[in-house]
């Protein structure tokens, strides 16, 4: 055989240091919006300005300033809860990219039971109802391919990949179809449109002077705590962990890797269809672009935070800011709107995702072997 | 208009014309997946090669630099993919999921960017002639079959014989052979000497250029006229990742596929004008909602893919190696 060896070959690095981590998203979110920039240049934007816009997002100066925040909340509440859902399933490599799909279920049922009994419950019952119809709609529906996939091994993928857009027709065939039995309709509408909430569906929210502090985002930090202690504290979350790392071990260690996989799945999903009950609620009426694209947009946010629960909170803040942001500015520049967030942040995850290879793996020249593990 | 024929003959003419681009999509995607990636990236791809396309063939005025550039711009969609999941390691679907977003998100802000310099299609003759039916002489002569299936713009014709080419590729040449053995064991393709690096480097690269085509094909077809709200692509993107396992792996399979979810994606449009010329046979077809007819690509290929996962079929076309990143240190 010939002694030909490539220049350098790749070896995995035990351990990488945060710091190390850290400088890679540091310089991850620079160059992005250097890329930015200069893609505003060409556009004829002044980048400093219009990134300015972006970071205040429009608050200063704004007359209702607080409304601003709370419009930010709405947007950051449903993609930090559906993030979160979805790293749960990941650490345990259960590649659910149905969050789509289990967030307008979750909506639709929520819906439901707004629409049958807004009139009759009082709000924070009505509320709690409309939280659990959301959560077990939307863990159903993630749930019955977590069941094919334990019996059969059905690629999870490309099913939860197909389940959305199931859904979204779905939920198009209740915005769209006029007719005597679809309460879902506004009657006084000639037009198919869905009808508003009544007002005891609304989603709760506690007036701070002149801000309303919708309870929402109380809940969604409350979950964060329960998520880091359930995954970092407890029996069940460590058994995610083993899963995620290795089934085989799993099993020989006497867990039912099954239940397991059914049971964070069920629970993944159902805090999506949460996340859609709560966002359906915070809006008062159905849409079918009630997600907002949070299913895909959480995928970046899980893997831009390593699946970290400190660091998605980190991440959703980012892009919600990147989002809302890009939203706002596009007022004073019509060119540019919420798309440019989505083309930062593919920058960044790309960045992020080529900066991974170096803290987990390093190169070694031709010549030196090291002991390879 | 209301001739029965005609609209029988109508039907059909659409369900090809509208649908060729997902046959583009899906024969790209299968090329990809061949060689063991799962790229989730089809729709942004899509977009890409679209609008690029699109505008540089407007600027020359020629339809083959349209191509062309679709191609490329969309190639280096691929070639972004391979960097990062073959030579980094990255994590597939998540690369995927993030080439589509910023795919789209980058189509918009390009297309918006252009405002009121948007070209329009009407100004590049040659992308208008380019896109106009070329009438096959003698069989587009015949009844209904004729208009149907053999009175199509040239892009159609190209799209089949791509299909039939990478069909050819796979299953009888030596090459073919080669990036199938990549995309089922790359640790055995590497140790027999099979460069798989270059493998999948080479066939992400084509594979998402197919992709940039059917692109082009839908700028064309909706007419380059840019709208903001709404991507030309729509959705095929995905439609083509279902019709792949459809078409279980095989482009040939993929032509037939085309027409089948081509002909529930075009019953949304012709049901109402079917059920009246035919009042009697198809009536009913009015009473189906719509909606119905778009979820079903996607309803059929969530069946297909559990029946198939419950049957473990032999004759399963998906490599086994699909969406598994290949580390050369961990043979």
């Amino acid at each position: 055989m010939k002694s030909r060896q490539p220049l350098f070959h790749v070896v995995k690095r035990d351990q990488a240091g945060p710091g190390r981590q850290l400088a890679a998203y540091v310089a991850a979110v620079v160059l992005a919006l250097a890329v930015g920039a200069v893609l505003l240049l060409i556009q004829g934007v002044e980048p400093f300005t219009f990134y300015r816009q972006l970071i205040t997002m429009g608050i200063p100066g704004s007359r209702y300033p607080w409304r601003s925040v709370e419009n930010f909340i709405k947007l950051f509440v449903p993609l930090l809860i559906t993030s979160l859902a979805l790293a749960l399933a990941f650490k345990m490599r259960f590649w659910n990219i149905g969050g789509e799909g289990q967030f307008i279920m979750g909506a639709f049922w929520a819906g439901f039971a707004a629409m049958q009994l807004g009139e009759t419950l009082p709000r924070p019952l009505m509320v709690l109802v409309m939280a659990l119809c959301g959560a077990l709609g939307g863990g159903l529906y993630g749930v019955f391919v977590a069941a094919l996939k334990v019996k059969w091994g059905t690629n999870e993928t490309l099913l939860t990949l197909m389940l959305n857009y199931v859904a979204l027709y779905f939920l198009q065939y209740f915005a769209e179809t006029k007719t005597d039995w679809n309460f879902f309709l506004d009657p006084g509408s000639a037009r198919p449109k869905f009808a508003k909430f009544p007002a005891n569906a609304q989603m709760i929210t506690i007036s701070i002077g002149p801000f309303n502090l919708n309870l929402s985002l109380i809940i969604a930090v409350g979950l964060c705590v329960l998520l880091y202690i359930y995954l970092n504290y407890t029996k069940r979350g460590y058994e995610i962990a083993v899963v995620g790392d290795s089934p085989n071990t799993a099993r020989y260690a006497g867990m039912k890797v099954g239940r397991i996989v059914i049971r964070t799945i069920f629970l993944s999903a159902a805090l999506i269809g949460l996340a859609g009950a709560f966002q359906a609620s915070s809006a008062g009426v159905l849409s079918t672009s009630i997600t907002n694209d949070v299913g895909w947009t959480g995928v970046v946010v899980a893997w831009l935070a390593k699946l970290n629960t400190v660091g998605i909170v980190a991440a959703s803040l980012l892009i919600t800011v990147l989002q809302y942001g890009c939203q706002t500015a596009s007022t004073t520049y019509p060119s540019i709107d919420a798309n440019f967030a989505n083309l930062l942040q593919g920058v960044i995850l790309f960045i992020v995702l080529a900066a991974d290879f170096f803290t987990r793996f390093k190169l070694v020249p031709r010549g030196r072997r090291e002991a390879v593990k | 208009m209301n001739d029965p024929i005609n609209v029988l003959t109508l039907f059909l003419f659409n369900i090809v014309l509208v649908n060729i681009p997902l046959l583009y999509g899906t024969v790209g995607e299968i090329v990809v997946e061949k060689s063991g990636s799962l790229d989730l990236g089809v729709e942004g791809t899509m977009a890409v090669g679209a609008i690029f396309g699109y505008l540089a063939g407007c600027a020359a005025n020629s339809i083959a630099v349209g191509l062309l550039v679709s191609f490329l711009t969309a190639g280096l969609c691929g070639l972004l993919f391979a960097a990062l999941t073959v030579s980094l390691q990255a994590n597939q679907n998540v690369t995927g999921l993030t080439i589509t977003t910023f795919g789209l998100g980058l189509y918009f802000f390009v297309g918006k960017g252009m405002g009121e310099r948007w070209p329009a299609m009407t100004s590049a003759s040659s992308l208008v002639n380019g896109y106009a039916a070329l009438e096959i002489p003698g069989l587009s002569k015949l009844p209904v079959i004729g208009k149907a299936l053999f009175s199509h713009n040239f892009l159609v014709y190209l799209g089949i014989g791509i299909a039939v080419l990478v069909w050819l590729y796979l299953n009888c040449t030596k090459t073919g052979l080669r990036l199938r053995a990549v995309g089922e064991n790359p640790g055995a393709a590497d140790s027999v000497g099979v460069n798989t690096l270059l493998y999948k480097y080479a066939h992400l690269i084509l594979g998402s250029g197919i992709m940039g085509l059917g692109g082009f094909y839908m700028a064309l077809y909706m007419s380059g006229s840019f709208e903001g709200s709404n991507c030309w692509i729509n959705g095929y993107g995905w439609i083509a990742i279902a019709l792949v396992i459809f078409a279980n792996w095989s482009p040939v399979l993929a032509i037939l596929g085309t027409l089948v979810f081509g002909f529930f994606n075009t019953l949304q449009i012709y049901a109402g004008p079917l059920a009246g010329a035919f009042p009697g046979a198809l009536g009913w077809l009015n009473a189906i909602p719509p909606q119905l007819y778009k979820a079903l690509p996607f309803l059929i290929t969530a069946i297909v893919l559990v029946a198939s996962s419950v049957r473990k079929r032999e004759s399963s076309g998906q490599p086994a190696a699909l969406g598994l990143n290949y580390f050369r240190e961990e043979r």
